[in-house]
């Protein structure tokens, strides 16, 4: 189901949250809003769930205007933050609330708790609590909870915000089979740029309560609208006065660079390394090289380089 | 760590608990009891006691449940609404708690008088505020009101409104909601709170007193029945038994509270 934001505005006091926003999400696709924390973007995902109302503006769901209409009647499914687990309820019937609001049959809702507890892979955690649980078990949960109803939109609030690295990057690569299981509609928030550009197929990045750009991801690293973006998308430096990304910079030898200058540190982070080089115009920039281009060159700090583009970037 | 400094202060602990309440309790079992158990029964079972304990339970059975629906209603307005005076309704609720019950008591009777404000408009209906059971449910109520609320506020503030939220974002309604959700989240403070208010309302002696007028019989509720029979009629024998059984009232309330949590204790694992 496609979701269409016109012009949404919401003011908490005197600060504009969100600030006339408008976005297209299209139908089935996998959405990152992203954006620094306070760039209204958590704002925003209420605004589509409902919980909070805007100012201003229109949500519309698949065509149907849902400004107005509560979150309780929107079939949306929205995982919070801290997955809001029911902690008096067990991992089942957390998972079979939504279907005993809707009043199904019991046999129907065994049935299908059953198949979202063996979707999320938490067959075997039918009758433990949500306190018994691990970061990521309770995160599935929730998936599995939102999921049970249904919904026509999935709706998540900074969904591995609190698990550990390892365990994040799991559940994102599962994440993304589940949507390309599934294909519901998704929109998630994030403050974090390689989630967003590995998980998502459509970006929208968030500064100060306004769109700064939207699109597929790649398209957004290549061609950053701003600095804020190619910034905030990835890694980056200043060369010559522009924003660059590090790894469109090639060391050379003095006489063939754009510029030259001095190295004052080489970083090695396993297969990167980082080698940052004061230029003879007195600016600092830092250019990122794999490990074997490192070794290859003999580079160490204080040495004599020029610094170019790299021609197969800039043409 | 050494545990010398842990024993010491287990020690003084016990010894002040001691001191404030276990020596009181065991010298006012030892009176009550000094006779043998048939004099105590006799003067528990007597007319006049018996109707003040009745009272006392009737009061409590109607100040009670209202005190708890009032409680949690006025903790989830708190909690969960935005409203201009929010403050100001948050700290009345205390001024039972900081003002001397007397004071209270004083000022019903102003309040309900034949010449006071609700007290005059009521008499023509034939409605009787003082020297009746309307108003010591009334003083009981206003010196028991916060204890519920001030059980409550502080864990819904704790549990937040996500899981509200997410019950909403299920399809669920404010009645389902509350019951499911909001309910099971504060049940121990709602308990806690309730156990608290039927301990103050089965204690409450100066505003009852100020309002009751003390009539043996009629307005008697079992801690006046104390007082008067100590005070007025140096029947301590009487006393002593009927404070008795106050006493095993309330502890026999905190006694059940604390069984239910120990069984809920092994049905779950803590929410910690």
């Amino acid at each position: 189901m496609s979701i269409s934001l016109s012009h949404l505005t919401k003011h908490y006091a005197k600060t504009r949250a969100v600030d006339d926003v408008s976005a297209e999400i299209k139908h089935g696709s996998l959405t990152a809003i992203l954006g620094p924390s306070g760039s209204g973007k958590s704002t925003l995902l209420k605004l589509i769930s409902g919980l909070e109302k805007p100012d201003e503006g229109t949500v519309t769901i698949d065509g149907e205007d849902m400004t107005h209409v509560d979150p309780r009647h929107r079939d949306i499914g929205f995982c919070f933050q801290h997955y809001a687990p029911f902690r008096h309820m067990n991992v089942a019937k957390n998972v079979a609330f939504g279907l005993k609001v809707r009043k199904r049959p019991k046999m129907e809702i065994d049935e299908r708790v059953g198949d979202l507890l063996s979707l999320v892979k938490l067959e075997g955690k039918a009758k433990s609590y949500p306190s018994q649980l691990s970061g990521g078990e309770r995160q599935r949960m929730a998936l599995a909870r939102a999921l049970a109803i249904e919904p026509r939109v999935l709706l998540l609030d900074e969904p591995f915000g609190a698990l550990d690295a390892v365990v994040r990057a799991e559940l994102r690569q599962w994440l993304k089979e589940l949507h390309g299981q599934l294909h519901v509609t998704t929109v998630l928030v994030t403050h974090d740029q390689q989630e967003a550009m590995e998980v998502a197929d459509q970006l929208i990045v968030m500064r100060a309560g306004r769109v700064v750009q939207s699109g597929n991801p790649l398209a957004l690293y290549e061609s950053p609208a701003t600095d804020f973006v190619h910034e905030f998308l990835g890694p980056s430096t200043i060369f010559e006065g522009e924003v660059t990304r590090p790894h469109d910079l090639e060391l050379v030898s003095v006489h063939q660079g754009q510029m030259k200058g001095r190295i004052t540190s080489i970083v090695s982070l396993g297969f990167e390394a980082q080698v940052t080089v004061e230029l003879s115009d007195a600016t600092s920039t830092w250019v990122q090289l794999s490990r074997n281009e490192l070794s290859a060159m003999g580079l160490r700090v204080a040495l004599l380089v020029g610094v170019r583009r790299r021609e197969d970037v800039d043409g | 760590m050494n545990t010398t400094p842990k024993w010491a202060l287990r020690a003084v602990v016990l010894f002040y608990l001691g001191v404030l309440i276990g020596l009181p309790v065991t010298f006012l079992v030892v009176k009550a009891l000094g006779h043998g158990f048939g004099p105590f029964w006799s003067e528990v079972t007597q007319p006049n006691a018996l109707s003040a304990l009745k009272l006392s339970l009737e009061v409590a059975a109607i100040a009670v449940p209202i005190n708890a629906v009032v409680g949690v209603g006025a903790a989830l307005l708190i909690a969960r609404h935005k409203f201009v005076g929010k403050r100001v309704l948050d700290t009345l609720f205390d001024v039972p708690i900081a003002i001397s019950p007397i004071i209270i008591g004083i000022a019903l009777v102003l309040a309900y008088s034949k010449i006071g404000w609700f007290g005059a408009p009521l008499t023509r209906y034939g409605i009787k505020v003082l020297f009746s059971p309307l108003g010591i449910i009334l003083a009981t109520m206003s010196v028991s009101l916060p204890y519920v609320l001030r059980s409550i506020l502080p864990v819904l503030t704790e549990v937040g409104e996500d899981q509200e939220q997410a019950a909403r974002t299920l399809g669920a309604g404010r009645f389902r909601i509350f019951w499911n959700v909001t309910l099971p989240s504060i049940r121990w403070a709602v308990l806690y709170g309730v156990t608290l208010t039927i301990a103050r309302t089965l204690g409450e002696f100066g505003a009852v007193l100020v309002v009751s007028g003390n009539i043996t019989g009629v307005t008697q509720t079992l801690p006046i029945y104390i007082f008067d029979s100590w005070d007025q009629r140096f029947d301590v024998l009487g006393s002593y038994s009927g404070a008795l059984v106050l006493a095993l009232i309330s502890i026999g309330v905190l006694a059940i509270l604390a069984a239910l949590k120990r069984r809920e204790k092994n049905l779950l694992v803590d929410f910690a």
